[in-house]
């Protein structure tokens, strides 16, 4: 059975807002709720109407708080459970205060996406859109959620299935030929069928193009800053942040460790890593941090290789040059508020900036310069981009029957052979958009065509 | 008086089942209303087709008798796809339906443990729930452990011709009046489909000399895998067309046509439909082509394919004149439709049995199912569990990537029909492995081991799986780009020479070069069957594809795996949809992969249920 006990959790963000939202979702939820609150205007609390905003005066267990509450009846709620939401003013302490509350009077804590688990077993959404949801209780940035929210509308499932629907038409035409031979049916040629297979294959990786950046919308796109020691990387860091948050010394070798932080920038969330300064040590602490600056070369989407424009370039800047001359590497030159006496003509690279991290010149070109880099714009214009594993698997999938459908006609294949990776793309299509029954295509074929004896 | 098993009905489903039963050592008597319709060919005179004839050859692995019987009486064959892949390739013959039915008669009659009687079962015996015998109309009743229900399209069958109705069944044989009533007794849902026959002419009246012949095929593979010696093609058919003429007389009488006046009301197959239903359908095709098919040897009748019709009399003679080459034919029978009561085969697990009646079975047309072959092949699926049973064995339920059977009663105890079901190519998901020239591989050691198959079919398999393994070993030898044959070879297949050296299988795979072009120059590979070769080319040419259905294969077998526990109450999973909860209690599937092809269970219902069924074996 599912569990029916009550869950409570905030569903606001925690940190800065206006209001902050806690939810109960279960059988008990609004007779818990109710041992806490006192409604005003001498209503008494079985007055509560489902769907009607209360206000009320919710006793905590160490302060009351004046909030709205919304009682939303089984099965007409998100989780399709009796579901009570408390809005209070925001800030992390009035929110956990009201959930500690809860939590001791009956109600659990929610694993992550239990509510959206619970409407989803509850039948109150689709497999497909209940990723969706989850990709969006996950989204830090605009775009994340962006992304989240289109594949909750099905717009994925609908491209896809426009797809599949021509795909029958397609294996309806190839099978009636073989099911009815002596019928006088025009056969398909195979060169229909491969100009269809070059559609929608087109189409397919179109759609896959989007999920590189889904996939840094909602992971985030990895920067990796390296550079020799001292050539201001976490400076760098600071700046691009706008706060500090590494420790920035003229000691060689004080960042030991590699240090992570986010920053969002047009609506896109970027990760930050700021390495240990790569040289020669002796140092076993700093040697090891050194290890994982290489490693987060090799796993970063963008790499910023900082030199220092006030000295001269060392066989260290030149090694490391090297590491990184065949990624997708931006040069920043540091220090431009000191007098220059670097020889740039040994570092050759499409893109570089130079900017001064202490008094933050020209920090917003680079972050511009970052955003062009990996953003495809078109793609985030577009109403469609897929973030879920799950779904890209599957497109993956189906590009690779369709290889196979081909390369079949390409070595002369007959058409019922091809036929077997049609079908098989056929299934790989509705993993997406939940249509698998084969039924689909022999009504087509009794349908379109004039068959039997 | 006692038996093991009573098979009622003698068609094409009852003569597999009673055959089975029989043959595995159980006392079985076969009711039939008319010892004349034994096997009879009701409507067309042919044998197999696509997706059909690999169900002969599937049911003839088993130790069935319809593919010995077609072989027996084939007077033209024809492998259906020659030109395509070895997949859709089917063989389908011309029967001489005289023949065809003294010949199976004549098999019954000679089969140990098996008694013949002409009688109308009228009630089907049931005490808690188990069959324990048939009672019929003439007032005797038989006792048993099992029943099997094979009435084809004999109950409260009527036929249409125009504005004239009879009571009857097939060809003016008797209907059977009294088993729908213990049916629905017995609480069964009873539902009224319909189909059709098209007019026979005299031969002697038809023109030939205008029309297109349609010649047979020799050197084919047989229907039976211990058929020795192949049938000749001993008749022509011919084709000819409907024409605007033809279409004009059908549309002028629509309103006398009772498809269309609502005289009909049964549910009709959407592959077979009556001419005037093709007419009004497809308006835009100017022909329609029609097959005219000698029905045996020893008369002159013969059937016109694809001019089925249910037209008053009058107008069915102007519709014939109008045909190219039949303008003065003769008809010596009408065409009619016929109306019948069959069930729901959902009611029924996949070992054909009732859900709510122990020892009871159905096969055939009774089922919603249309065709020979579907009836025969649910005729010996029936017999073989019927009497695992009463053996106290386990039943055999064959899957989908085992057999066209398999595809067949998955189908129809899963999804259940809205019409009659024909089987096609396109319903079976591994067509690839579901070959007919490898129906042996996959179901003779089965067989074998139930005890139907006999030790003479048996080592017949044996010898050729032998002989099988033996060539592919030596396909696998490495041939060198410098021996001179090769080169010789693929100098004549215009094929590029490999640079290192290449396994003789792969040279298989070349797509200009076959088994015949490559044992001329490799003689030491020729010394077999060309059966033998035959499937050794198939398994080298299209290892790929293979491969690629045994890896979906075994992606569904996770599906299959996931068992459903008979106690479920799926009105107790709360997050699956009312609709699905009404369609998985009514069909009770085994596992989640069964469910999943239930009309009306979402993948979002089988997320669910798979979710329920794991927390359930937590607990």
């Amino acid at each position: 059975m599912v569990k029916r006990n009550t869950i409570a959790a905030i569903s606001t963000p925690i940190g800065a807002g206006g209001i902050g939202i806690v939810r109960v979702s279960g059988d008990d939820a609004l007779d818990i709720v109710k041992k806490h609150i006192v409604l005003l205007n001498n209503k008494n609390n079985n007055e509560i109407i489902p769907r009607m905003a209360h206000l009320a005066t919710f006793n905590a267990e160490n302060f009351k708080e004046q909030c709205i509450v919304i009682f939303f009846k089984n099965p007409n709620s998100y989780t399709g459970e009796n579901l009570v939401e408390i809005q209070c003013h925001g800030g992390v302490t009035i929110a956990n205060g009201i959930l500690k509350t809860l939590l001791n009077s009956g109600a659990r804590l929610a694993e992550a996406g239990e509510f959206t688990k619970r409407a989803f077993l509850n039948g109150k959404i689709s497999l497909d859109k209940a990723e969706g949801v989850m990709d969006m209780i996950n989204a830090e940035s605009e775009s994340e959620v962006k992304a989240g929210y289109n594949l909750l509308n099905g717009e994925l499932s609908k491209k896809v299935k426009t797809l599949q629907d021509n795909l029958t038409n397609l294996l309806a035409e190839i099978e009636v030929a073989l099911d009815y031979p002596e019928h006088d049916i025009e056969e398909q040629t195979s060169e229909h069928v491969y100009n269809e297979l070059l559609n929608i294959e087109k189409e397919l990786n179109n759609v896959l193009k989007t999920s590189k950046t889904g996939l840094q919308i909602k992971n985030g796109t990895r920067i990796a800053i390296v550079g020799k020691p001292n050539v201001g990387k976490s400076s760098l860091m600071n700046a691009l942040l706008n706060f500090d948050r590494a420790i920035v010394t003229n000691i060689q070798g004080t960042t030991r460790d590699v240090l992570e932080e986010t920053y969002v920038y047009n609506g896109v969330k970027f990760v930050l890593i700021d390495t240990a300064g790569v040289r020669e040590s002796t140092d076993i602490i700093e040697q090891m941090g050194i290890e994982k600056s290489l490693k987060s070369i090799n796993s970063a989407d963008v790499i910023l290789f900082v030199v220092d424009s006030s000295s001269e370039l060392t066989k260290e800047d030149l090694d490391i040059c090297n590491k990184v001359s065949d990624k997708n590497t931006i040069l920043v030159v540091n220090k431009t508020d000191l007098p220059s006496k670097i020889d740039l003509s040994k570092l050759q690279f499409k893109h570089q900036i130079k900017l001064s991290a202490l008094t933050k010149a020209n920090i917003d070109d680079l972050k511009q310069l970052i955003y062009n880099l990996v953003i495809n714009s078109e793609v985030l214009q577009s109403n469609l981009i897929i973030t879920n594993e799950r779904q890209i698997e599957a497109i993956r999938n189906a590009l690779t029957d369709l290889n196979y459908a081909k390369e079949g006609i390409k070595l002369n294949n007959s058409l019922d052979l091809i036929s077997i990776d049609l079908n098989n793309l056929w299934n790989t299509l509705g993993e997406i958009t939940g249509t698998t029954s084969n039924e689909e295509i022999i009504n087509k074929i009794f349908s379109n065509f004039c068959v039997g004896k | 008086m006692e038996y093991d098993v009573i098979v009622i009905g003698s068609g094409h489903a009852g003569c597999e089942a009673c055959l089975a039963t029989a043959r595995m050592g159980l006392k079985t008597l076969l009711l039939t209303l008319n010892l004349d319709s034994i096997a009879f060919l009701a409507c067309n005179p042919n044998i197999g087709g696509t997706a059909k004839g690999q169900l002969v050859s599937e049911i003839d692995a088993l130790g069935g008798e319809i593919g010995v019987n077609a072989d027996k009486c084939t007077i033209q064959r024809k492998m259906l796809n020659s030109s395509k892949g070895p997949a859709v390739q089917s063989l389908r013959a011309q029967t001489d339906k005289v023949m065809y039915h003294t010949e199976m008669k004549k098999t019954l009659e000679n089969c140990k443990n098996l008694f013949i009687k002409q009688a109308e079962a009228s009630e089907i015996l049931v005490k808690d729930n188990c069959v324990y015998g048939v009672k019929t109309a003439q007032g005797e009743t038989y006792i048993s452990k099992a029943v099997i229900v094979c009435t084809g399209v004999y109950l409260k069958a009527r036929i249409i011709t125009g504005e004239y109705i009879n009571d009857c069944g097939p060809n003016g044989f008797a209907a059977a009046n009294y088993l729908t009533k213990s049916l629905m007794d017995l609480g069964f849902t009873v539902r009224r489909f319909k189909t059709g026959t098209p007019v026979r002419v005299h031969g002697k009246t038809i023109d030939y000399s205008v029309l297109e012949e349609q010649l047979g095929e020799d050197n084919i593979q047989n229907f039976s895998f211990i058929t020795k010696k192949s049938p000749k093609n001993k008749i022509k058919c011919y084709l000819t067309y409907t024409n605007e003429e033809t279409h004009k007389i059908i549309l002028d009488n629509l309103d006398r046509a009772p498809m269309y006046s609502g005289v009909i009301t049964g549910l009709g197959p959407r592959y077979c439909p009556s001419i005037e239903t093709k007419v009004v359908r497809f308006k835009d095709k100017e022909r329609h082509q029609l097959f005219l098919e000698p029905e045996a040897l020893t008369t002159n009748e013969v059937y016109i394919q694809g001019f089925s019709t249910s037209m008053p009399v009058e107008i069915q003679e102007k519709m014939v004149h109008s045909l190219k080459g039949l303008e003065h034919a003769h008809i010596m029978r009408d065409a009619y439709a016929i109306e019948y009561d069959c069930i729901d085969s959902t009611e029924l697990y996949p070992t054909l049995e009732s859900k709510n009646i122990s020892g009871l079975y159905f096969a055939g047309q009774v089922n919603g199912t249309s065709g020979y072959e579907e009836a025969a092949a649910q005729g010996i699926m029936a017999g073989i569990n019927s009497a695992l049973k009463i053996k106290g064995k386990e039943p055999v339920v064959l899957k989908r990537n085992e057999a066209y059977i398999g595809v067949l009663i998955d189908d129809l105890t899963t999804k259940g029909t809205n019409e009659p079901y024909r089987m096609m190519t396109s319903r079976a998901e591994y067509r690839l492995i579901l070959r007919q020239d490898n129906a042996d591989l996959r179901l003779t050691e089965l067989g074998y081991k139930i005890g139907l198959a006999t030790k003479q079919r048996y080592n017949i398999f044996l010898k050729r799986k032998n002989n099988i393994n033996e060539l592919l070993t030596k396909m696998e030898k490495i041939l060198s780009p410098a021996n001179k044959s090769l080169q010789m070879l693929f100098e004549e297949a215009n094929e590029t020479l490999p640079k290192s050296g290449i396994k003789a299988k792969d040279v298989l795979k070349r797509s200009n070069i076959n088994f015949e072009m490559f044992e001329k120059y490799f003689n030491e590979f020729s010394d077999y069957p060309t059966d033998v070769k035959k499937q050794v080319e198939i398994e080298c040419k299209y290892e790929g594809y293979l491969t690629r259905q045994d890896v979906a294969i075994d992606q569904a077998k996770r599906q299959e795996s996931i068992v459903i526990p008979s106690e479920i109450d799926y009105n107790k999973i709360k997050g699956l949809r009312i609709e699905a909860q009404q369609k998985l209690s009514d069909i009770r599937p085994f596992n989640i992969g069964q469910a999943s092809r239930i009309s009306g269970v979402s993948p979002a219902d089988i997320a669910v249920l798979t979710v329920y069924i794991k927390t359930m074996n937590k607990k």
